[in-house]
C-alpha cells in the first residue's frame, strides 16, 4: 500500500516538474536555472513537510512521493555533464555549487520555518 | 492530444520510478543509518540518463514519447534531490560527521563522474556500432 502512495505522489511531482521544465525552454537563458529552482523549492517543501506533518501516509505521499519525484538528481547531473562537454566549466561549477548549497539551505529553511 | 500523451508518459513513468525508489530504500533498510538507498538510486540514475538520451534513443529508435517517459518520468522520479538534502540534514544533526562526509563526496563527486561516464559509454557504443556497420557494408 505504501508503495502505491509514494508512486502516486511521485507521479504528481514528476508531472509538475516536466511542465515547468518544458515551459522554461521558452526562455532562452544559457543556464539550467529551472532544474536548480525545482531542486531548491522541492528541498524546501520537503523540509516543511518533514517538520509539520506527522501522519505517516501523508508524509509518504507529500515527502517521499511528491517532493522526491518533483526534484531530480539524474537531470541535474546530466545538465552538469552537458555543460562540462560544452567546455563551459565555470557555469558547470556555479551550477554544481548553487544546487548543493541552496538545496541544503532550502531544506534547513523548511525545517526551521 | 499531444499534451495528453506527454502527460500520461511522464505520469505513468514516474509511478514506476517513484515506486522503485521507495522499494529500493526499503531493501537497503529504510530511513535510518547511512542512506544507501538514496545513494544507490541517485548514482545509478545519473549513469543511466545520458546512456538513454545519447545511445538507447537512437540505437533502438525509441519514440520521443517513450524517451520522455523514461527520462523525465521514470529516471526523474527514480532519482531525487530533496531526499538527498534531507539525508544530509539528518546525518548532520545526528552528529554522524564521518558518514556525512562520505555521503556528500560519494553523491556529489560520484554523481557527476557517473554522468560523465554514461556519456562516454554512450559515445563509445554508438561509435563502435557505427564503424562496425561500415565494415559490414
Amino acid at each position: 500500500m505504501n508503495v502505491v502512495i509514494v508512486a502516486l505522489g511521485a507521479s504528481v511531482g514528476a508531472f509538475v516538474r516536466n511542465e515547468l521544465t518544458q515551459a522554461s525552454r521558452k526562455i532562452k537563458i544559457d543556464f539550467p536555472w529551472m532544474t536548480l529552482l525545482i531542486n531548491v523549492i522541492g528541498s524546501f517543501i520537503l523540509g516543511l513537510v518533514t517538520a509539520k506533518i506527522s501522519d505517516n501516509a501523508l508524509l509518504l505521499f507529500l515527502g517521499t512521493g511528491l517532493c522526491g519525484g518533483f526534484t531530480t538528481f539524474g537531470t541535474f547531473n546530466f545538465e552538469l555533464s552537458q555543460l562540462w562537454f560544452q567546455k563551459r566549466y565555470f557555469r558547470c561549477f556555479v551550477y554544481f555549487c548553487l544546487s548543493y548549497l541552496l538545496g541544503i539551505f532550502g531544506f534547513v529553511c523548511g525545517i526551521i520555518l | 492530444m499531444k499534451h495528453l500523451i506527454s502527460f500520461l508518459a511522464v505520469f505513468v513513468g514516474a509511478l514506476f520510478g517513484g515506486g522503485f525508489r521507495y522499494l529500493i530504500g526499503l531493501a537497503f533498510g529504510g530511513g535510518s543509518g547511512f542512506p544507501f538507498g538514496t545513494l544507490f538510486v541517485n548514482l545509478t540514475g545519473a549513469f543511466c540518463l545520458p546512456l538513454l538520451i545519447h545511445y538507447l534513443h537512437d540505437r533502438f529508435e525509441l519514440s520521443d514519447g517513450l524517451v520522455l517517459s523514461l527520462s523525465s518520468g521514470v529516471l526523474g522520479a527514480y532519482t531525487t534531490f530533496s531526499t538527498f538534502t534531507a539525508d544530509v540534514f539528518r546525518l548532520f544533526s545526528g552528529g554522524e560527521f564521518v558518514l556525512l562526509g562520505l555521503y556528500l563526496i560519494l553523491s556529489m563527486v560520484g554523481g557527476f563522474l557517473l554522468a560523465l561516464l554514461g556519456n562516454y559509454l554512450a559515445a563509445f557504443l554508438a561509435h563502435r556500432e557505427f564503424w562496425g556497420n561500415k565494415k559490414a557494408d
